[in-house]
């Protein structure tokens, strides 16, 4: 891992900066929450792994696969979030747990999606990455 | 005639420029209003020139920013014709009706009394209820809406009224934009013995309030959505009432004599103003009155709904996209709460945000109307005095080709 994010993520990152404007790059965005690698479907939607005070509908599961490597698999039913999610998932799945707990979403901003970002309460996303992180942190120490 | 042009110079910030490079088109105001030069301008000279506490010190600063004040409470108080004895500055519409609540119904009503409120109600009409009834055992009866027209079921209303104490209904909705026969509630409760509270949060920017020609018992206001400052708003109420309440909050300033066995407390809005006021925010709330007084809020009303009905008849004819409530409506206030069939209202709002288009998503502190309209959020355009036609054919535009594009 780069110091800001997995370097499997900087091919992803390119092809967000290479959008025209923000329209195309949330048209780019919308397309990874229909290719989610690893989706959370809705009916595994509980309120155990619901993202509390998000406007939008959204549901984490962090896990240990196999061979003890860190699993994220994400759903929620805004498609911003969802990309988001699918993209993280893209970063952090195969990693080692204390890994993840250390990453920040610096990639998010370089990509050129920062209002995903905002402090604002409602926030989706930044309240699904700090649920990721937790467990993640979690994991790492059992 | 409004000049829409003049007026717009009046606020600064809708020359903003968003970081994307796009203009500002603010479409948020059912949140909060954008306050004009001359409030901004009001609340900065307090902090230059004559910041000081106020109804305490002996000294020029202290008797200046007391006299702004109190003259900001004439002012607000004429406005919305009330005595200003009978004002109570608050922090908004909601600590106006937890005022309601905690002082005057927890004095005044008991177990087995009833409260009717409708599903309409922002979240500030209804939490304290709620909590009121788990206290003290009263009944909370909820009004419902028309599940076609949206508006209050007036004959569910009557039906409600039979033994109750206290009626709370908000003046107009935050959601749909719906303005209810204020004047029919109010006759219909006052005909039956009922108190009658008016949230008037989202009407007070929209046609000009009179306390004494409604005849409600109290009335909620808050400044931010009528060009004032966040954080400040008053209960308006009567003299009968006002003698009826105790006191919310304790502290300084509300009391006559404090001694280790015990206090006793000043009369009239003197007791429910403890601690230091919102000096500067009732100073600038009497400046965006003073602006505000230049108008006919007649015209203000027509300039919303011609907006508003305009952007409601344009926006049905984007395929997938649902109007809740008709903008139309003579009394609408002018928000417009729509959603579309497959493009998620976060995502919406952040993609009309691409285009510098401010609006509001979510539930809007009103989940039993979202209940009542089958959804769990809504998105809101909500229009005020200095939005244009040219902004909402802007707006279509950008709905448009969002719509086309992500659905």
């Amino acid at each position: 891992m780069s110091s800001h994010w997995p370097e499997h993520l900087d091919g992803i990152i390119e092809e967000f900066k290479d959008c025209f404007d923000s329209m195309e790059r949330y048209e780019l965005l919308f397309d990874y929450a229909k290719n989610n690698p690893n989706p959370l479907p809705t009916e595994e939607w509980t309120e155990e792994n619901q993202i509390l005070g998000c406007q939008s509908r959204a549901h984490v599961i962090c896990s240990l696969d196999e061979g003890g490597l860190f699993l994220l698999k994400a759903g929620a039913d805004a498609q911003i979030v969802q990309g988001l999610m699918s993209i993280t998932a893209i970063a952090v799945n195969g990693l080692e747990p204390i890994e993840v707990s250390k990453l920040t979403p610096a990639y998010i901003e370089e990509m050129g999606l920062k209002a995903a970002l905002s402090p604002n309460r409602a926030n989706g996303f930044l309240n699904m990455f700090n649920r990721v992180i937790k467990e993640a942190k979690i994991l790492s120490e059992t | 005639m409004l000049d829409i042009k003049a007026i717009r110079a009046d606020f600064p910030i809708l020359d903003r420029v968003l970081p994307n490079g796009k203009n500002l088109v603010y479409f948020d105001n059912a949140a909060t209003s954008q306050k004009p030069q001359c409030v901004i301008d009001a609340m900065s000279n307090f902090y230059e020139n004559y910041n000081s506490n106020a109804h305490r010190s002996n000294h020029t600063l202290a008797d200046e920013a007391s006299s702004a004040l109190e003259n900001a409470r004439n002012q607000i108080s004429n406005f919305f014709g009330a005595k200003p004895e009978n004002m109570i500055y608050t922090s908004g519409a909601t600590e106006a009706i937890n005022l309601v609540s905690y002082g005057w119904a927890k004095n005044n009503l008991d177990n087995g009394d009833v409260i009717v409120i409708t599903e309409m109600e922002h979240h500030a009409d209804i939490v304290p209820w709620q909590e009121l009834s788990k206290e003290k055992g009263v009944e909370v009866r909820y009004v419902p809406i028309n599940n076609e027209t949206f508006m209050l079921d007036m004959e569910a209303f009557e039906i409600a009224l039979d033994g109750a104490a206290l009626v709370c209904v908000t003046h107009t909705s935050n959601v749909l934009g719906i303005r209810n026969p204020i004047e029919e509630i109010i006759k219909m409760s006052k005909g039956k013995n009922c108190k009658v509270l008016i949230d008037c949060a989202q009407g007070a920017p929209h046609e000009k309030i009179n306390f004494e020609t409604l005849g409600a018992d109290f009335l909620a206001i808050s400044a931010h959505k009528m060009a004032g400052p966040t954080g400040i708003g008053c209960l308006l109420t009567s003299n009968e009432r006002i003698q009826e309440m105790g006191p919310f909050m304790t502290g300084g300033s509300m009391i006559k004599k404090v001694t280790t066995d015990g206090s006793t407390f000043k009369d009239g809005h003197e007791m429910f103003e403890t601690g230091t006021p919102r000096i500067a925010e009732a100073i600038g709330w009497g400046a965006a009155v003073g602006w505000l007084e230049q108008f006919n809020m007649v015209d203000i009303h027509n300039h919303v709904h011609e907006i508003a009905a305009y952007a409601g008849k344009e926006m049905i004819k984007i395929p997938g996209i649902k109007i809740f409530g008709d903008p139309s409506n003579e009394d609408s206030s002018g928000a417009v709460s729509f959603l579309h069939e497959t493009i998620q209202s976060q995502d919406l709002a952040l993609l009309l945000d691409q285009g510098g288009y401010a609006v509001r998503t979510g539930h809007h502190c009103a989940q039993p109307l979202m209940d009542a309209l089958g959804v769990p959020s809504t998105n809101r355009a909500s229009f005020w005095i200095y939005n244009t036609q040219e902004e909402v054919e802007g707006f279509i535009t950008h709905l448009k080709y969002i719509c086309e594009r992500f659905a």
